[in-house]
């Protein structure tokens, strides 16, 4: 769910922008270090933006019979975490706003804000928060891809109700309507989206295990002893 | 054919050779006019524009714009509707002035979608990618931008080899079968990525290009022409826009 181009008062694209911004530059900062130590991870850190692009054109059997589509956020704040996903995700914005017109540019720090910041954080901080109460990789990264999906749509939610508060009851009645309308399609979708991962690292785990152990995800196998 | 149909558009316009900051001089100024001007007859000016530039001297196909529009439609009629129910003590209402707003903030959000979209489908992104070093980006960044806009279409092209394949083995036949088949479909995007990405960099390893894959961006010079008439343009609709 990306806020369309124009939807938003200028002022208000300009804070978002703003708030967004420490984040993106982080992250920023962090892939210039890492291109800077490890050039050859160039590629790799491009890879996964289009990763994360192309997860959106996944189609989810949707619960209430249409199709939808993940964000991917949740996924690739676990396996690069959040700091480079606030610029994997800014770019990804970007794309998705020039080449499928999801979004817009003047939107673009309040959607980065939603989904390239608050998505991330909030699916890495749950996955962190089951790993830590002794959950596996699994349901970690249920927790993470849902987390961050509803946090990504609560905080879209707060960006309209605040630049469109309801004529009676402000900003609190604003939220109530946003968070009631999106909800028919973002809350089947964070749990969808949850499913996908579970699923998508489920093949990983049988797949590209070394892959998921170099990104510290699953402790090293043991060597065989002989 | 890159199977983005936006990107197709703007590979093929008629304003492909045009300078990109021409064009983003032209586009910016539309948007920064539907975000600024009042709704009428502002953003109906800023969106018309728009509509004609590109279908006309752009030569963007109308099916391509139009398949395009409809995607921030379907968010701007929600969302404007969504803004103007009004929840009270009594119940749902409409808002006082609720014809007025609705109209207004989806005027607002098709024109500057519109223009967005005309940068869109006359500009390709490697050509918009360099134009970010202008704006202090710094170069690592860019590069990971420009790496994954070329990777995205390697991968777009595995996930529907992929998921043919999958369909054809009945693999979205049922809804379990089907949630098995994405699950599986994402997981080989990723690996695939992973893999392309490790032999790109092998490939550039040996042949001595150690800090990336570095192309050297095309030369599309800047018209006067084109300038002077963006300029007229938007300095019109911003007097139409504030005399009205």
């Amino acid at each position: 769910m990306h806020i369309a181009e124009g939807f938003l008062p200028a002022t208000h694209a300009v804070g978002w922008t703003l708030a967004a911004a420490p984040f993106v530059v982080h992250g920023a900062r962090q892939v210039v270090i890492e291109v800077r130590e490890r050039p050859e991870n160039t590629l790799l850190l491009g890879a996964a933006g289009a990763f994360t692009f192309v997860l959106s054109a996944v189609k989810l059997p949707s619960f209430t019979g249409s199709s939808s589509h993940p964000t991917g956020t949740g996924a690739g704040a676990v396996l690069f975490r959040p700091p480079v996903m606030a610029l994997l995700g800014t770019i990804v914005l970007l794309f998705q706003a020039l080449l499928l017109a999801h979004g817009g540019l003047t939107t673009l720090g309040a959607n980065a804000f939603a989904m390239a910041v608050v998505g991330p954080w909030a699916g890495y901080g749950a996955y962190r928060l089951v790993r830590r109460l002794g959950g596996g990789l699994l349901p970690g990264v249920f927790a993470a891809m849902a987390a961050a999906d509803l946090a990504t749509y609560v905080t879209t939610a707060g960006q309209l109700a605040l630049a469109l508060p309801d004529a009676e009851t402000g900003v609190a009645g604003a939220l109530v309507k946003f968070l009631s309308v999106f909800a028919l399609t973002q809350v089947p979708l964070a749990v969808g989206e949850g499913l996908l991962g579970v699923l998508l690292f489920r093949t990983l785990t049988a797949n590209a295990r070394p892959e998921l152990e170099r990104l510290g995800l699953l402790a090293a196998a043991p060597e065989p002893t002989r | 054919m890159t199977g983005l149909a936006v990107d197709d558009a703007a590979w093929a316009s008629a304003w492909r050779r045009r300078s990109p900051a021409d064009k983003l001089l032209l586009c910016g100024g539309l948007v920064g006019c539907a975000l600024a001007l009042p709704a009428w007859p502002g953003s109906v000016l800023v969106g018309l524009t728009a509509v004609v530039l590109a279908l006309g001297p752009a030569r963007v196909p109308a099916r391509t714009f139009g398949r395009a529009v409809r995607w921030p439609l379907s968010f701007i009629a929600v969302g404007a509707l969504t803004s103007v129910v009004t929840v009270g003590t009594g119940g749902l209402g409409w808002a006082p002035d609720a014809a007025a707003r609705a109209g207004s903030l989806a005027g607002h959000a098709l024109a500057g979608s519109a223009a967005v979209l005309l940068l869109a489908t006359t500009t390709p992104m490697s050509d918009l990618l360099p134009a970010l070093r202008g704006l202090r980006v710094p170069a690592a960044v860019v590069e990971v931008a420009a790496v994954t806009y070329r990777l995205l279409f390697v991968l777009l092209a595995s996930l529907r080899t992929v998921r043919e394949a999958q369909t054809a083995r009945l693999g979205y036949s049922t809804p379990a079968r089907g949630w098995r088949s994405s699950g599986a479909l994402a997981a080989a995007v990723l690996t695939r990525s992973w893999d392309r990405a490790r032999r790109m960099q092998e490939g550039l390893a040996g042949r001595g290009m150690e800090t990336g894959l570095r192309v050297l961006p095309e030369v599309l010079p800047s018209s006067r022409a084109f300038l002077a008439a963006s300029v007229a343009g938007l300095a019109a609709i911003v007097a139409v826009g504030l005399a009205a």
